[in-house]
């Protein structure tokens, strides 16, 4: 049986690895600084060369300039002959034996000089008056460097042999050449190892990312104590892998909760109704089951709902919602609400508000987590008892508002945890609730930049009463 | 900074030599240049005096055995001293 034939776009491409190695970040690393390296060298050899070579070329035309000019300078004086006197004196004179000068009539005959004829590339060139050419010296061409001017109708050049400086010339670019290649081989070298070094650095967090996608989420990033960006970037990985953890910890915290919170008011619904169902003489009976499983079914709807607003808040899906606000009218609202809960249980609700708080921010969710915390107050306060709602804006901090109990307070270890979905301290199993106001109120606090903060209210004293103080970033 | 011998006239010069275009020859190192400088050393005034008179000896000497580069170098210390102001 022959097999199916593999579709074209499954086969592998032969140059995948070359391609994926040319993309690597290392490659380019290692490349921007061959390339660095390579023009710092090609920046050094220029200057080299412009330095030495450019300058010998340079001193080579000021000194034929000058010798030109006072050629010039004789010919003024005393015309032809005084020119030719000149340039014999000259090239007697000559003891390196580089001079060259040739003095020709209008009719084209030597006059002075030590050239037998002029030269074809002489006054020819782009540089005006100068120009190079090869000369004949003892039957070796040699290069000389010309700068050739009219004396009336005569013509002149003044002249240097310039093979010495031209085999010097030589010598510094076979010396450069040497270098650059010295230089790329370094530059390559440099490069191999630059890339090495980022692939050890890297090869840590590279295994411990493979390691959690293969499902191993206990592992972290090693450091290697030498606190440079490499360490900072597992630093960074191991507070996100630390944090993904805890969010997935409290994902499946949250779904026992809900399994577990929601299947009591579920399982008595479903009693009261299996019970009614089965004593239907009773009318009555039957229409307080139904009742009640409907306020158990109004129960869950309102923890679904809790469940949703605090996701929104937490996603920051709300913060478009946001508008510039007066918060302390909003306060006075609130406070005025649960005023008539806390006169009805004998209990004082006061405040100490500003005239004005600007805020921007959600109003309806600041509300709701202003009233879930005085109803957590209010529900664990004492009959007779106070509690005080005080709200303040501070130009550094931001603003605070605090509510203030007289009721048992929350043991420290449970304060960590008072913002987790579905924690009740384990004083509080007694009373009613979701264990999910604390959690919308912490939510909030963090959509609008700030957060929950927990503490005695009157430290010291017995019972010390809770202070929650819900901190919002600068308006 | 001057621009150096393009490369395209580089490559034409032998190629002019090929064509039959003499390149322009340097005279001075010639015997006939060494005999003019030997003149010319004579008619100055301190070509008695040391050095430029034992330069000026070796100068001839080895123009005369040929070698007029090295003589025509030797003439001209000679001449050079021999203008030196005593």
């Amino acid at each position: 049986m022959t097999p199916p034939p593999i579709p074209q776009e499954d086969l592998p491409n032969p140059w995948d690895p070359l391609l994926r190695f040319l993309r690597s970040a290392g490659f380019r690393f290692a490349l921007l600084f061959a390339v660095v390296f390579s023009s710092a060298a090609a920046g050094f050899a220029f200057v080299l060369w412009f330095a030495t070579a450019g300058s010998l070329d340079r001193q080579t035309d000021a000194a034929l300039r000058t010798d030109a000019l006072g050629l010039m300078e004789r010919w003024r004086e005393g015309g032809p002959g005084a020119v030719s006197d000149a340039i014999a004196e000259r090239l007697a004179a000559d003891v390196e034996n580089h001079a060259i000068y040739l003095l020709l009539d209008p009719r084209g005959v030597r006059v002075a000089g030590n050239l037998d004829r002029w030269p074809a590339a002489a006054g020819q060139g782009p540089d005006g008056p100068w120009s190079f050419a090869f000369v004949a010296r003892e039957g070796i061409s040699v290069e000389a460097r010309l700068y050739t001017m009219n004396l009336g109708e005569y013509r002149l050049i003044a002249g240097r042999d310039i093979e010495e400086k031209q085999r010097l010339r030589d010598t510094l670019a076979e010396g450069i050449a040497w270098s650059s290649a010295a230089a790329s081989i370094f530059a390559l070298v440099g490069a191999a190892v630059l890339r090495r070094a980022l692939a050890n650095r890297l090869r840590p967090a590279t295994r411990t990312a493979e390691a959690i996608a293969a499902g191993d989420l206990s592992r972290r990033v090693p450091s290697s104590g030498l606190e440079d960006e490499f360490d900072r970037l597992g630093e960074s990985m191991n507070a996100m892998l630390d944090r993904i953890d805890r969010l997935m910890e409290g994902v499946r915290g949250v779904s026992d909760s809900i399994a577990h919170d929601l299947r009591t008011p579920i399982a008595r619904a479903r009693a009261k109704l299996e019970e009614a169902l089965a004593d239907t003489a009773e009318p009555g009976a039957l229409r307080a089951a139904i009742e009640q499983a409907i306020a158990d079914l109004d129960h869950i709807t309102r923890v679904f709902g809790a469940l949703l607003r605090i996701a929104e808040a937490e996603a920051g899906a709300r913060r478009a919602a946001f508008a510039s606000f007066d918060l302390a009218p909003v306060l006075a609202d609130v406070a005025e609400f649960y005023g008539v809960v806390a006169e009805s249980r004998g209990q004082a609700l006061v405040t100490e508000l500003p005239d004005r708080i600007d805020l921007v921010g959600d109003r309806d969710l600041l509300a709701q987590a202003v009233g879930n915390l005085i109803d957590n107050a209010l529900k664990f306060t004492p009959p007779g008892g106070r509690v005080l709602l005080s709200a303040r804006s501070l130009p550094r901090e931001g603003i605070e508002i605090a509510v203030a109990d007289s009721g048992p307070g929350l043991p420290i270890e449970d304060r960590a945890r008072a913002g987790e979905r579905f924690f009740r301290a384990d004083a509080s199993r007694g009373t009613p609730g979701s264990g999910l106001g604390l959690s919308l109120v912490r939510a909030v606090a963090h959509l609008h930049g700030g957060d929950l903060v927990l503490g005695d209210a009157e430290p010291g004293r017995l019972p010390p009463g809770l202070r929650a103080t819900l901190r919002l970033g600068i308006a | 900074m001057p621009i150096r011998l393009p490369l395209s006239v580089m490559l034409a010069a032998p190629l002019l030599i090929a064509t039959g275009e003499p390149i322009p020859r340097i005279t001075s190192d010639s015997q006939e240049y060494c005999t003019e400088l030997v003149g010319r050393l004579a008619r100055l005034p301190g070509a008695g005096g040391e050095p430029a008179r034992s330069l000026g000896a070796d100068g001839m000497r080895l123009c005369e055995e040929g070698q007029p580069r090295a003589g025509v170098a030797k003439l001209r210390r000679a001449i050079r001293a021999a203008q030196a102001p005593p």
